[in-house]
């Protein structure tokens, strides 16, 4: 098994501890001297008091609606509060995407950029990337960080990276074919969107040649995984990371859970109701992240709201970093509809791995009087007649029931009725306003 | 690894040296300035285990 860094993927477990606690008391002190926001939060607290590697839980989080706050009104515009260098060194203006509100503006310096993307080379790297892939990125990259990193992180493993931005579905398909790519990194929506546009054009998806993928941008549940490697005949990791925190963990090989790159973060996976143990093997826990090298914008101890299952340190590959088994999901987006517990990866683990003629769904929660109800809009193959199309409705609404325990209006769109996604997608719509 | 620790520290103190020496000149100085920045990462992900942090 090859390893990008064979020197720190493999360390004993106390060592790699030993490091990242070292390197979380050096920020401690950089943070509490160079930005504003950690100036302030960290005020009554004696660095010389973190002694163990226990006491980081005497450290507060960091939420993400601080960010916010402490940019706004607060100089140096844009960044405010948050910024840990001098402005003159910022190099590059990345944002969120404010799925969750007003977005957080992110400087880098050239130094914090090559942190990340070293970080991002082990991702790439454990998905398998070499010097041989032509990566084509099918996106306009614009001021959002993942596509940027994917691009600087593959140049600097050897490939060959192929930006393709300023194409319609149709001009990508054609330029893949054209340049005979044979590695993509996308969100899995628009690399199964590449697929059905290849399909729409008389191509066989398998024909493109694409030998891996690496998703970005949206959760990837097993059953999605899977319909792409099957679509593609290729094979497909995953990985997470956010703006804030960089991307912090990748799939390797065995596709068991993805590995934290460490040391390069400090990742905690803490009791979702009292944030205030770690969860053991085989939990769920929130995830609360620390950048342990990223000087000019330091953020300490975030809590992402995004939920895991812990994992072992152990694996097939022989890396020794710590797994997420798999990402739940974010915590805002566990519900409740009509009293029950309810989480759209389901229904998406349940579309991509029993309806395979389901090419897009939507769904909808409303409020009647006091009735919260559920209507999944989705749009069948365009080559199946409306029978078919209202038998599959009819299956999809009892294997809904069966999986979430919630009953739901099934409703056949026309094709091309639902909204097509290259980034981020939105299938979940809750219009019940404060519940 | 003993080794190429060894060599980083003697590439940072060569391109502090070669910074200073290029003060008037923008081109080197910036080169040497990222130089240092690779310097940076190559000590992060060689890191030096203590018994005690």
């Amino acid at each position: 098994m090859e390893f990008w860094n064979p020197y720190t993927e493999t360390l004993p477990r106390e060592k790699l501890e030993n490091i990242e606690f070292s390197y979380f008391k050096n920020l401690l002190s950089y943070a509490k001297a160079n930005s504003q926001l950690y100036k302030d939060k960290l005020k009554g607290i004696n660095i010389k008091d973190i002694k163990a590697f226990a006491d980081i839980k005497k450290i507060p989080f960091t939420y993400k609606e601080e960010l916010r706050k402490w940019q706004e009104d607060v100089e140096p515009f844009p960044y405010g509060g948050l910024l840990g260098i001098d402005i003159a060194n910022v190099s590059s203006f990345r944002q969120t995407s404010g799925t969750t509100g007003k977005p957080v503006y992110v400087p880098e310096s050239y130094e914090s950029w090559q942190w990340r993307i070293e970080s991002w080379c082990h991702i790439l790297y454990m998905a398998g990337f070499r010097p041989r892939h032509r990566v084509f990125l099918p996106f306009g990259y614009n001021v959002y960080v993942a596509f940027w990193e994917a691009h600087y992180a593959a140049e600097k493993l050897g490939c060959e990276v192929v930006p393709g931005g300023a194409l319609d579905t149709k001009g990508r398909v054609n330029k893949i074919i054209e340049l005979k790519a044979n590695a993509m990194c996308g969100t899995p929506t628009y690399l199964l969107n590449i697929a059905q546009e290849a399909v729409s054009m008389g191509i066989d998806p398998k024909s493109l040649g694409i030998e891996r993928a690496l998703g970005a941008g949206e959760p990837l549940p097993e059953a999605t995984r899977k319909r792409i490697e099957a679509t593609y005949n290729c094979k497909m990791f995953d990985h997470i990371g956010s703006t804030e925190t960089c991307g912090f963990a990748g799939m390797c090989e065995a596709q068991q859970g993805l590995h934290i790159v460490e040391p390069f973060f400090l990742v905690e996976l803490l009791d979702k109701d009292t944030l205030s143990k770690e969860v053991a093997e085989g939990e769920l826990g929130v995830i609360v992240i620390t950048p342990l090298g990223r000087r000019s914008f330091p953020v300490i101890r975030f809590n992402t709201n995004d939920v895991a299952i812990k994992g072992p340190s152990t694996c097939e590959c022989g890396r020794t970093s710590l797994k997420l088994m798999e990402i739940v999901g974010r915590v805002d987006d566990i519900s409740k509809i009509r009293g029950v517990l309810f989480s759209p990866k389901t229904v998406e683990q349940l579309i991509r791995s029993e309806f395979p003629e389901i090419v897009e769904y939507e769904l909808v929660v409303t409020r009647e009087d006091i009735m919260d109800k559920i209507t999944l809009r989705m749009e069948a193959d365009a080559k199946l007649g409306k029978d078919k199309a209202a038998e599959i409705a009819k299956r999809l609404g009892e294997r809904h029931k069966i999986k979430t325990n919630l009953s739901c209006k099934v409703v056949v769109e026309p094709s091309g009725a639902l909204p097509r996604y290259d980034l981020k997608a939105k299938r979940f719509k809750d219009m019940r306003g404060k519940h | 690894m003993d080794e190429i620790k060894k060599e980083i520290m003697k590439l940072e103190k060569s391109a502090e040296k070669l910074k200073k020496l290029a003060k008037d000149n923008n081109a080197i100085r910036k080169n040497a300035e990222i130089i240092l920045t690779f310097l940076y990462i190559l000590k992060f992900i060689t890191p030096t285990v203590n018994k005690e942090a």
